[in-house]
């Protein structure tokens, strides 16, 4: 099955990494959503079906965690599943944030391996070059 | 901690050149700012705050010619692209906030929680670029043939 996918992160440079990455990894992407704060994203989340985020947690307007309480604030955003990729090692802060309902901590700089490994672990894994 | 500043300087070069050849495939080693080659491209700086078990500034200048190179780098793309031009400044910031995380990790360990600014980013003047080699608490590395300064300070250490 070929995902919905939203990216998070208020420098272009990182969506355009992580939609590169995605591609390394063979991902198979129906539809690449991208948002530059939380706020962006909250809207494009209500207006399409998103299978995935990949969010930052620190960006200016809103927020990655403001934006993760609101979502499982909304009956139909909280069963999306939220991976957080951010510069930040600090494993409390990742307890924290696992606690909210995020399902994974991918951290800067990744390899296109671990974030394939990421996504199969969370969506039950996908034929490879299905796209 | 016994001599903190020695050993900032230490993480830096160890941090910044790991981080450029994971992110970017750049490779860096230290190198004496009297050493560096003069660039004719200018200069960008971008610095970034964090505070937590202790509060500090981390800033990067490197010359504007060793920052197209990095998006292009990073983004996969030839440095002449009109897209990496646009993207140099985004590029350089990121490095940055990719380093500092990995620069209080290697400082503080994996426990501590620090809050992190986003990074700000702008040209600095010939002037501006000799008077941070100056500074006691920076370090130079080559990048590429790339001149590069960092910088940590921190308080209530």
């Amino acid at each position: 099955m070929a995902l919905n996918i939203l990216v998070v992160d208020d420098s272009e440079t990182v969506r355009a990494i992580i939609a590169k990455t995605l591609r390394l990894a063979q991902v198979p992407i129906n539809e690449l959503f991208t948002a530059a704060n939380g706020k962006e994203a909250l809207e494009i989340l209500s207006d399409n079906w998103v299978d995935l985020v990949f969010s930052d947690i620190n960006m200016p307007i809103m927020g990655g965690v403001e934006m993760i309480e609101k979502m499982f604030a909304d009956d139909v955003m909280k069963t999306i599943p939220v991976v957080v990729v951010s510069t930040e090692g600090s494993k409390t802060r990742m307890e924290e944030l696992k606690t909210k309902g995020v399902k994974a901590y991918i951290r800067k700089p990744f390899t296109p391996e671990l974030v394939r490994s990421v996504v199969e672990d969370i969506t039950g894994g996908f034929t490879d070059g299905e796209s | 901690m016994e001599n903190p500043e020695e050993q900032y300087k230490e993480v830096l070069v160890q941090v910044l050149s790991d981080v450029l050849e994971r992110l970017a495939f750049m490779f860096a080693e230290q190198c004496s700012v009297d050493e560096f080659p003069a660039s004719e491209s200018g200069y960008m700086k971008t610095a970034m705050t964090f505070s937590g078990p202790f509060d500090g500034c981390l800033s990067l200048a490197v010359s504007s010619d060793m920052c197209v190179e990095l998006a292009a780098n990073i983004l996969g793309a030839e440095p002449l692209d009109e897209n990496v031009m646009d993207k140099a400044q985004d590029a350089l910031k990121e490095f940055l906030n990719i380093a500092c995380g990995q620069i209080l990790t290697s400082l503080a360990g994996e426990e501590p929680v620090f809050d992190l600014s986003v990074p700000e980013a702008h040209k600095i003047e010939e002037s501006e670029w000799k008077a941070m080699g100056e500074d006691p608490n920076a370090v130079g590395l080559l990048a590429d043939d790339f001149p590069v300064l960092a910088a940590l300070k921190t308080v209530n250490t």
